[in-house]
């Protein structure tokens, strides 16, 4: 479905229409996993003054160390820092579980045929190829989205795990600190690696605009929904006229209850 | 603020007769666990020929390093050298008792207490140096074998021993870019090739201290293969976002770019 030989009025109606994309509980998680991530990645780089390992500078290190009063308290704020953010992703997740996460999951984060497509032709594209060639259709997460959330969900994971390994160090025998220390590092790093494609993308990227301003009010225009996400905008255009169809039945029904049984012979 | 004092151990071996006094002064002075010792001393055994034979004990403990190869792979810095005082400490409360540091030290000087999982060692008993004291394992010592005081203070015990001291011995370790400059300084200690050529009885214990610094399997993939992972990893997609957003900036904004 092209969206470039749409009438005018058509297209103001699509720009003007919005559609829920996101809840509140979403939005909220998001912005608290933004600011936790801010809190916890400086200070955790900060804690890292390995000189062999040589990956914050010095002044970093003792700037944090002198901010927090000394070593062992940097790191007290950091993991307690963690265990908030452990507790609220948790705690929304399991909440939602059986309601939101198990169908988010099941339907929105599964590769489709369109999606292997879609990581064909997207990378070419950006590289400069195949420009006119047209991408598939894509659900409420295009292809590139789903990908970062596999990384994003196994590295928090990773996180959540080796993280309180070596806050409850004398639970675990020295082996485990030692390989948690490099899988924390590693799982941290792989979303910072994919974080600036995310900021970029949703921040900054103009095509994008609509889902940076949707992260505060939940909401993206139909005209962003059929140009981005197409089987997701049909999906809703679908809920949308059945919904229509039932407040119709139920308008008629309570104006003639009567006639309902004798139209039918 | 330069480094204050230059702590240092002066050990006479030839004082030492195994009595380790200074053993159970420090475990009760550093409640350390019994299984542990933060200090020992080293049988050498009988050694030379017949009939020039001798027999020396070599009191050991925390080395204080110039340059400690223990606090390098520290990721944390739980464990440092002391910028005022020179000593290598622990900080408990921030180590985590992973055990790099207790692989990296040439000396084997580390333990990990798994009850509190955290690395213990000794610190020259800072709590009584802190109020003029001797470290406990000096204070005990009945036949003066181990001094300790400040080497920038040439009145100290220590620097007056060493100047009359007929034999110094150090347990330097050399390699590369290590080069620990350990603060014991031992009197008297025999050359310890004799004592590997000569062990009639079967009952050296061997000792080859200083040995090398090991780094552990999780620290070397850490140092070698994860950094540098990640750097690409971050540098590739830095480098992206970065032509993109060159690209939208050379482009400028467009009001109706749908």
């Amino acid at each position: 479905m092209s969206h470039k030989n749409i009438p005018l009025p058509e297209r103001q109606r699509l720009r003007q229409k919005m559609y829920k994309k996101h809840n509140l509980a979403n939005i909220l998680t998001h912005w608290f996993n933004v600011f936790s991530w801010l809190l916890l990645l400086s200070t955790g780089i900060a804690i890292i003054s390995s000189p062999r390992l040589g990956i914050s500078p010095l002044w970093m290190q003792e700037a944090f160390r002198n901010i927090f009063g000394g070593d062992a308290n940097l790191i007290r704020f950091h993991y307690t820092i963690g265990f908030i953010w452990i507790f609220v992703i948790l705690f929304n997740v399991l909440v939602g579980f059986r309601k939101y996460f198990v169908p988010f999951a099941a339907k929105r984060l599964l590769l489709d045929r369109d999606d292997i497509e879609w990581m064909k032709t997207k990378p070419l594209q950006m590289m400069g190829f195949m420009k006119d060639k047209e991408l598939p259709p894509q659900d409420a997460y295009n292809a590139g989205q789903k990908i970062y959330s596999y990384f994003v969900v196994l590295c928090t994971f990773g996180i959540m795990v080796t993280g309180p390994v070596m806050v409850f160090k004398s639970l675990f025998p020295p082996i485990v600190k030692q390989i948690a220390q490099p899988i924390h590092f590693v799982c941290v790093f792989t979303i910072v690696a994919w974080l600036f494609i995310h900021v970029y993308m949703g921040a900054v990227f103009p095509e994008e605009k609509e889902a940076f301003f949707s992260m505060f009010s939940g909401k993206v225009s139909a005209w962003y929904a059929r140009a981005h996400h197409e089987k997701w905008y049909n999906e809703k255009l679908k809920e949308e006229m059945e919904w229509e169809d039932k407040i119709e039945q139920e308008v008629l029904q309570s104006q003639h209850p009567k006639e309902e049984s004798s139209g039918a012979d | 603020m330069p480094q204050k004092n230059h702590y240092a151990f002066v050990i006479d071996v030839a004082r030492c007769i195994d009595c380790r006094a200074c053993l159970v002064a420090c475990s009760v002075e550093n409640n350390v666990p019994m299984d542990h010792t933060r200090i020992w001393v080293h049988d050498q055994g009988i050694q030379g020929n017949w009939p020039y034979l001798s027999h020396a004990f070599v009191p050991y403990n925390c080395m204080h390093c110039e340059h400690p190869p223990c606090t390098e792979v520290c990721v944390s810095g739980a464990t440092y050298k002391d910028k005022v005082n020179g000593l290598v400490l622990v900080d408990q409360e921030a180590c985590i008792g992973c055990g790099y540091c207790v692989a990296a030290c040439p000396y084997g000087v580390r333990y990990i207490d798994q009850k509190r999982g955290v690395v213990d060692k000794c610190n020259a008993c800072l709590q009584r140096l802190e109020v003029d004291l001797e470290p406990a394992c000096v204070a005990t010592c009945v036949g003066k074998s181990r001094l300790f005081g400040d080497l920038n203070d040439p009145t100290s015990e220590v620097s007056i021993a060493l100047r009359n001291a007929k034999s110094v011995t150090n347990l330097d370790y050399e390699n590369g870019e290590t080069d620990t400059d350990p603060n014991i300084y031992y009197l008297n200690l025999p050359e310890t090739e004799s004592i590997l050529s000569s062990d009639p009885f079967g009952q050296v214990a061997q000792t080859s201290l200083p040995r090398d610094p090991h780094y552990t399997i999780a620290e070397q993939g850490w140092k070698n293969v994860a950094i540098p992972l990640m750097a690409a990893a971050m540098g590739a997609t830095f480098l992206v976002q970065a032509i993109f957003f060159t690209k939208q900036l050379l482009e400028g904004e467009k009001e109706f770019d749908e």
